[in-house]
């Protein structure tokens, strides 16, 4: 129902920003340069979101760290390479170009006007570099170790991954801690200097805090108030548990993150089922929702950031177990199985692929034989040769971890069938000990090459064969989801006639996914939605103000 | 080597706090983050707990081992993670000001080891005092709440 009312503001800014991670937050001082007066409301009581908890790499071709190298890139290069793996999922192919031209104006923009710095991390580059148009190395950028002790009593409230190390990707922040330099992590500890993702938000939010931007916390904003012109003129909020409308002259960004949260969203849009998200639990859909009240076309609903999820049940983030990016697969002395003991994927492919063959369906028995948990089966070379998940190598491994002295009855442990297990063991050690997969391919992919430290193949291959064998099991995941309102080359947010609600733009996972399916290096999802901030934030901050007050307004209830 | 130790004056007999911390189930649900634990033999018994770290919570499962008992004013123990690469001592002292009058120490000590240890050991550094603090205070204001004090 829509009413008409009378809404007297708590608070008046030009544009209003819904969410703190990195498309909010670029919205928000792009936005703010132009001379516009903004506010960001956060519903958590943390700054960041998924992006400061994130590796913080955003994937933007022909960016100025690349020249700075003397590292080639071309438009027609990047075409090329995103054509072929966007496969015509794109909702708008205008915006993929629209992408390449404006990602690496994003990134100098921050350069000049921010302390935002990234380096080229070493032996880091394109999922499919092998392919027409990929890079090695350049398009992934790794955010420079930043000092949050000019942040005063936000330095806290910058949200954190609870186990990344303070070390760069290069560095080793997201990999085995066996190779980290250990002085390193402590001296960055004491000195409250930090990395990836949380460093990307904290030199972003140093810039928030030096235009004096105002930011409030624990007010999530909970429907976009509209005029008798279906024009967005504000936010109702929720402020200490009580209403509390914001009043935006100029527009509102929707940049709260994705919906993977929201059990009823996912069901309804995903065309898989996601049983463990590994963003924050606040990405519960809510601009979503709010985009959908006012009318917005909808674009890329069924398409998620897919992860295989691993959880070790003694670590808990925010009263949940802490679903996490895990590790062990795709090397040596390992493979996955489905309930049938039998491989069904490449195990070492990239984490956005493999769950996509988690929901191949069989028609001949209707079922979904690949359903998860499907079971990482391991054997005690891996076991002591690397971290798997959290159990270092050395030491006794814990008693949540299924493990047995045959591969039958680890089966038989974990729900598995034995034979299957049995055969399919057989049959890859037997090709595992030539560094060949005919199955499954383990050992070509650049990917998986580029994981293991470009070792070739057998960093990739390897037979599981040394008991005792552990089981770990996997779960259909995601890093965030990547559908969302559709949106034009400014970001503003379209109608299901196709014309651009005034008022109101979407940025990030909370709009639609620009590259559809894709996913092109790391950095596939902050690219993009820090691109298509920065987009939102120039043109709301160059919008003609309205004359919001005393108006009638219209409220949807 | 991360380690605290707090101590607490009470208005108490030292046999007063003795009995109380002498019998070991009267005070295991006061240890921070308790969840359970077993009695395996006069010196020897297994914990469970969920240690909160700040940016996260870690179960975690330990086993103790008295290393001296002496009445009414010592205990002294060794403890070891069983499922992580940890290890320490402790001890919980009591010393009497007067009869009615008594400090109490409490004492942790943990080092974690292995791959993991430098990364651990700076989150321990201020977990180790803060849990010492808590469960001596935990124990005295208990002590207070059995023995209110009469006039
Ligand atoms: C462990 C991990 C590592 C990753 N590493 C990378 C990487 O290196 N590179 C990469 O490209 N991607 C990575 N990703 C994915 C990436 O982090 C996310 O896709 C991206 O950060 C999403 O950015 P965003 O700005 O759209 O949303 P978010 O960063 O999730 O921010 C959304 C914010 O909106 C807030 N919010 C929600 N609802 C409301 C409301 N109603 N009102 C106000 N605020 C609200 C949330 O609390 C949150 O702070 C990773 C993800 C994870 C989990």
């Amino acid at each position: 129902m829509v009413v008409n009312k009378k809404i007297n503001w708590d608070l008046e800014a030009d544009v209003v920003v819904l969410g703190s991670g990195g498309a909010a937050l670029t919205s928000a001082l792009l936005a703010h340069d132009q001379g516009a007066k903004v506010v960001i409301l956060e519903k958590a009581n943390q700054v960041g979101g998924t992006t400061a908890f994130s590796g913080g790499i955003p994937w933007i071709p022909m960016n100025r760290y690349m020249k700075e190298m003397g590292i080639e890139d071309s438009k027609e290069e990047v075409n090329t390479y995103l054509n072929r793996l966007i496969n015509g999922s794109e909702p708008d192919s205008e915006l993929v170009d629209v992408f390449i031209d404006n990602g690496w104006k994003m990134i100098d923009y921050l350069h000049e006007h921010t302390q935002v710095r990234f380096k080229i991390p070493r032996g880091y580059g394109d999922y499919y570099a092998d392919f027409p148009g990929g890079k090695v190395a350049g398009r992934s950028l790794d955010p420079t170790p930043f000092s949050l002790s000019g942040l005063g009593e936000y330095a806290d409230k910058i949200r954190r991954n609870p186990i990344f190390p303070p070390l760069t990707l290069e560095e080793g922040g997201a990999a085995d801690p066996s190779q980290a330099d250990f002085s390193l992590i402590a001296e960055r500890m004491e000195n409250n200097i930090t990395t990836m993702g949380r460093a990307l938000i904290g030199a972003m939010f140093q810039a928030v805090l030096d235009r004096s931007i105002d930011t409030l916390l624990e007010t999530p904003g909970k429907e976009l108030v509209m005029n008798d012109n279906k024009e967005v003129i504000g936010v109702r909020a929720e402020r200490n548990g009580k209403d509390f409308f914001v009043g935006a002259r100029k527009g509102v960004i929707i940049a709260t993150g994705g919906f993977e949260w929201n059990k009823q969203l996912v069901r309804s849009f995903l065309k898989q089922e996601v049983t463990h998200a590994a963003s924050p639990a606040g990405n519960e859909g809510d601009g979503l929702i709010m985009a959908m009240e006012a009318g917005a076309s909808l674009a890329n609903m069924s398409e998620a950031w897919w992860y295989p999820i691993m959880q070790d049940p003694t670590i808990e983030y925010e009263d949940r177990v802490f679903n996490q990016l895990g590790s062990g697969r795709g090397v040596g002395n390992s493979i996955i199985v489905n309930k049938q003991g039998k491989r069904f994927v490449h195990e070492g492919t990239t984490y956005m692929d493999l769950p996509k063959s988690f929901y191949e369906f069989d028609p001949v028995t209707q079922t979904w034989p690949n359903k998860p948990p499907v079971w990482l089966i391991f054997d005690q070379n891996l076991k002591d040769r690397s971290l798997v998940l959290t159990m270092a190598p050395g030491e006794p491994a814990p008693d949540w971890v299924d493990q047995a002295p045959t591969l039958r009855e680890l089966a038989e442990k974990i729900g598995v069938d034995p034979e299957g297990l049995e055969s399919t063991v057989e049959r890859f050690n037997s090709h595992a000990e030539k560094l060949e997969d005919p199955d499954f391919h383990r050992g070509t992919q650049h990917f998986e090459n580029m994981m293991g430290g470009y070792q070739g193949p057998k960093g990739n291959i390897g037979p599981v064969e040394k008991a005792p064998f552990y089981a770990l099991p996997i779960y259909a995941g995601t890093l965030g989801t990547n559908g969302g309102p559709r949106i034009n080359k400014n970001g503003q947010v379209i109608n299901l006639r196709g014309e651009t609600i005034p008022g109101l733009y979407a940025s990030g996972n909370a709009a639609m996914g620009v590259l559809g399916a894709c996913y092109p290096g790391a950095g596939g999802t902050i690219g993009p939605a820090m691109t298509f901030g920065y987009l939102a934030g120039i043109d709301a901050g160059n919008t003609p103000s309205r004359n919001i007050a005393q108006t009638n307004l219209i409220e949807s209830k | 080597m991360p380690s605290g130790t707090h101590e607490v004056q009470l208005n108490l007999s030292i046999d007063s706090i003795w009995n109380f911390i002498s019998e070991m189930n009267n005070w295991a649900p006061l240890v921070p983050g308790y969840i359970e634990h077993q009695i395996l033999s006069e010196t020897q018994s297994t914990w469970k707990f969920k240690g909160d770290i700040g940016i996260m919570q870690k179960k975690v499962s330990l086993q103790i081992d008295i290393t001296k008992w002496q009445e009414p004013d010592l205990v002294t123990f060794d403890l070891k993670g069983l499922n992580e690469n940890f290890a320490g001592n402790g001890y919980f002292k009591a010393e009497a000001i007067s009869d009615t009058q008594t400090k109490m120490t409490g004492n942790l000590d943990i080092t974690a080891a292995g791959m993991m240890g430098p990364m651990i050991n700076p989150i321990l550094k201020s977990f180790v005092p803060k849990t010492a603090t808590e469960l001596t205070d935990n124990i005295a204001n208990k002590l207070k709440e059995l023995h209110p004090v009469t006039k």
